[in-house]
């Protein structure tokens, strides 16, 4: 899995990221990395991590979400978990993780409507 | 006739914590875990795979099928020559880490599995065996 295969779409001032279903450690901070440039170059003011095709959430990869999460809050931004599965959900409280202060969403659709009042008026998706 | 899956995978690279989760997860849907059990028994393999790779650099995952009267399970042994646990009581504490992780990797792991044991020395290397079994 390179680094190329992760998905960045900016969307008005909203960053749409589809995270890989099966990333190994490097690719996970290689998302982590690109994600916060992004932020920054596209000065976006909400953050949308499509996890819906990921089937295995660890602590490792958990980590680095929720330590992204909180960056992106540190530079003034929103972060949405969309589309988390049932099966990782269920894995993902019993292992005892936690996603720090992330804000979820069953799925993008009503992430980007949860991020929608960040937007100035006149720029509503 | 139920397939009866084994094998197992040396561990040398990060490259490798991916090729275990995906060996253990050919081996557990193809024994009939649901799902959920399959996420369990994945993420429980990533923990403990990446425990090898970074503690001890290398080591070796085993997988296989068990059959005991009814009862249909698969094992997996997580093995490595490494430094060993001086504590395993504190391991297993939640939030406990010598590493980078949250902490959560053993007691983590034993949640997700119906059994797990470790045998470690010091200097020697750790041994994890860990079961899950089939609900019928």
């Amino acid at each position: 899995m390179a680094i190329e295969n992760i998905s960045v779409i900016k969307l008005r001032d909203i960053l749409l990221v589809t995270v890989p279903s099966d990333p190994d450690d490097l690719t996970i901070s290689a998302l982590q990395e690109k994600v916060l440039e992004a932020m920054e170059r596209y000065e976006c003011r909400g953050l949308v991590l499509d996890i819906s095709t990921v089937q295995t959430l660890d602590s490792f990869f958990a980590r680095t979400i929720a330590e992204t999460v909180q960056m992106v809050a540190l530079m003034g931004g929103r972060t949405v978990l969309a589309g988390m599965r049932a099966s990782v959900a269920v894995t993902a409280t019993q292992l005892g993780l936690s996603m720090g202060r992330a804000l979820t969403a069953l799925d993008v659709d009503r992430a980007l409507d949860m991020l929608k009042p960040l937007l100035p008026e006149g720029n509503r998706i | 006739m139920i397939d009866t899956p084994q094998g197992e995978l040396n561990i040398r690279s990060e490259a490798d914590i991916v090729a275990a989760r995906r060996l253990v997860r050919n081996a557990a849907t193809t024994l009939g875990f649901g799902i959920t059990d399959v996420t369990r028994i994945v993420t429980a393999a990533s923990e403990l795979t990446r425990n090898i790779y970074q503690y001890a650099g290398s080591g070796t995952v085993r997988w296989r099928s068990l059959n005991e009267g009814v009862d249909v399970g698969l094992e997996l042994v997580f093995e490595d020559s490494g430094p060993g646990i001086p504590d395993i009581a504190r391991a297993m504490e939640s939030g406990f880490s010598t590493g980078k992780g949250f902490g959560l990797g053993l007691p983590g792991a034993k949640r997700l599995m119906d059994e797990m044991t470790i045998q470690s020395e010091t200097g020697k290397g750790t041994k994890v065996q860990t079961r899950k079994w089939l609900r019928k």
